[in-house]
């Protein structure tokens, strides 16, 4: 029992990043490797806001919306040209992005390890005869909160269908006078603000530094590519599978320990995918010719 | 301009008419080529052997990625499993030959393993599954520290430059990793130049219409697959010889995608796309550190997205580019 919480918690930061990514997906068809750091670069804005005074509540609001500053620039000022070419190319553009990002962090903050405030209270709570902080239990909270509003705001706000449109079909979508160049900008500008939630959950559990998220992006990308890459509800509910699965094989199958627990998540996409190529969630591809 | 297939450059005419001249100018080129490592200092050598060493990796991702369209992330992991093998095979006093046997034989094991069910899926699918061989290799590679070394990895003299010969050892590396790396170049230019090559890019273009019209998708993708990992493994055993040691730092995810943006950067769908892309790969975060080593990685990055951004071909069609525009500009 106590693995499985620990499983949730842990699937539900993968789960906020992969969130992120299939937003990304959904509006422009493209994997974005550079999540993950975009979200590192909020969270050390974040810790500058915090070493000057801010109070938390203050600096997570300012976190994240420097998040959405920051992806909506990016794909206004670079990612935006490679809209339309070989999906290669923009891929490894979103490389690019990460390797920049990255050394800029190096040259802003340094390389140095530092260290983020809980956003909640650290007192322990115990249910069910497992035991979890607030912090794992406001995790949770927080990500199925905003699969929520995620689901409502496309299914149920003007934007959110606009944005559908945009990414389902760009050219029938500028045919029907839709700005699609805006939306394909708060697409990427709503995933990196997801990022930056992302980063501000799991900063106060693991040290800052500039390569804190790369082992999250890889669980994320697991988990969007098992949900099915353009489904949130299914990044998030793969997400906590990945999370449970790891954490119980990790502690209970010797063989596997701490090193090879990276694998486990990996080989059960691999092995859930040979029986459904779209994912649990995912529809699949149609295509007329 | 997102023409990429290539077009002769030259009308057939003119070519023939050019010939007698253009072997002159091959034969130079050979010349100057031999002629380098004698020239060049054992640093300059060893870049230079690195830059074959990638070339070789990644003109064989090119085969799955850029003719075949399917994104790997699992790279790494071949040249590693190479790299591996040639050095268990030199350490037990196995021959250069023998080496690579060993080398060749356990990647291709490996890769038709991997690619007979990963190929089954699409797009970013099949990206992510791959990124699951460099995931496992790492920490496997760590463990089984009588055969690799663990994460101190193994170093072993792999070849001594014949005393006839009277070369250095830098030397001797780069001509031998030059000779083997221009055979692989070959060969795969020979296995692209016909039936295998036009099956892939009507997978590349789409799959079901590749299937509609009669081309064996599974199979050629497997294959694609295969001579990726293969060209992997060789280069995994070039590594060995131009470096002398392995260790688990190879078979990272970090060189799996550094080989695939060095692809792209280089252009794909050409060999001189893959040597170019190496070159960028090996000789540029050396002229970053130069410039500033506090700032090497951004410079870096920001090279790269200079490329992407002006030459959405890579380096190649940059290349390809300017001597159709000079050609022009001299009326031929």
């Amino acid at each position: 029992m106590q693995q499985i919480v620990d499983g949730i918690t842990a699937g539900s930061i993968y789960g906020a990043l992969a969130l992120a990514l299939v937003l990304v997906y959904r509006s422009t068809g493209l994997v974005n490797f550079a999540q993950g750091q975009m979200a590192v670069v909020s969270v050390y804005i974040g810790w500058s806001l915090v070493e000057i005074g801010l109070p938390v509540p203050l600096v997570v609001v300012f976190t994240l919306l420097a998040s959405l500053v920051i992806g909506a620039l990016t794909e206004r000022l670079l990612i935006r040209r490679f809209e339309g070419q070989e999906p290669l190319v923009a891929i490894v553009a979103t490389v690019a992005v990460l390797i920049c990002f990255n050394g800029l962090i190096n040259l802003v903050w340094g390389g140095s390890v530092r260290a983020f405030p809980s956003l909640f209270p650290d007192e322990v709570v115990s249910f069910l005869g497992a035991r979890a902080t607030w912090g794992d239990v406001g995790t949770v909270a927080v990500l199925v909160g905003t699969v929520g509003l995620l689901q409502l705001f496309f299914l149920r706000t003007r934007l959110g269908l606009a944005l559908r449109t945009a990414a389902d079909n760009p050219s029938s979508a500028r045919l029907l006078g839709l700005p699609v160049g805006s939306l394909l900008l708060v697409g990427w500008g709503l995933a990196a603000l997801l990022g930056g939630l992302a980063g501000c959950l799991v900063a106060p559990s693991v040290p800052l530094q500039p390569n804190m998220m790369d082992t999250i992006l890889v669980y994320a990308l697991a988990a969007a590519v098992l949900g099915g890459l353009d489904s949130p509800l299914g990044a998030v509910v793969a997400a906590w599978l990945i999370g449970i699965v790891e954490t119980v094989a990790g502690a209970n199958i010797n063989i596997i320990g701490s090193d090879l627990r990276i694998a486990v998540p990996l080989v059960l996409l691999a092995l859930i995918l040979l029986v459904r190529p779209q994912g649990l969630f995912g529809r699949r591809d149609v295509e007329r010719l | 301009m997102t023409t990429t297939e290539r077009t002769p450059a030259v009308p057939a005419a003119l070519s023939a008419r050019a010939r007698p001249l253009r072997w002159v100018a091959y034969v130079l080129v050979a010349v100057v080529l031999l002629a380098i490592p004698q020239f060049a200092s054992p640093y300059t050598n060893l870049q230079l052997t690195l830059i074959l060493v990638y070339g070789v990796a990644i003109v064989g991702l090119d085969v799955l990625v850029g003719r075949a369209g399917q994104v790997s992330l699992g790279q790494s992991a071949f040249v590693g499993l190479g790299a591996y093998a040639a050095a268990y095979a030199f350490g037990h006093g196995w021959g250069p030959v023998a080496a690579l046997a060993l080398a060749v034989a356990l990647v291709g094991v490996v890769a038709v393993l991997v690619a007979i069910p990963a190929v089954r899926l699409r797009g970013f699918a099949f990206g992510i599954i791959t990124l699951a061989l460099p995931a496992f290799a790492v920490p496997l590679a760590n463990r089984l520290v009588d055969l690799t070394g663990g994460s101190q990895g193994v170093a072993v003299v792999a070849t001594t430059p014949p005393e006839w010969t009277g070369q250095a050892d830098d030397q001797w590396r780069l001509y031998l990793v030059g000779v083997v790396a221009a055979i692989v170049f070959w060969l795969v230019h020979n296995l692209l130049d016909g039936r295998l090559g036009r099956a892939l890019a009507a997978i590349r273009v789409n799959e079901a219409m590749a299937a509609a019209n009669g081309v064996a998708v599974h199979r050629n993708k497997v294959l694609a697959f295969t001579v990726a990992g293969l060209c992997g493994g060789v280069a995994g055993w070039l590594y060995l010889i131009a470096v002398q040691f392995v260790s688990p730092a190879i078979l990272q995810l970090n060189l799996a995608v550094s080989l695939l943006v060095a692809l792209v950067v280089g252009g794909t769908r050409s060999l001189l796309g893959a040597l170019l892309g190496a070159a960028f790969f090996v000789l540029v975060p050396n002229v970053t550190d130069n410039i500033s080593p506090g700032r090497s990685y951004l410079i870096f990055g920001i090279c790269l997205l200079v490329v992407l951004f002006f030459f959405p071909g890579g380096l190649a069609g940059a290349l390809r580019r300017l001597l159709a525009w000079t050609r022009r500009r001299i009326g031929r």
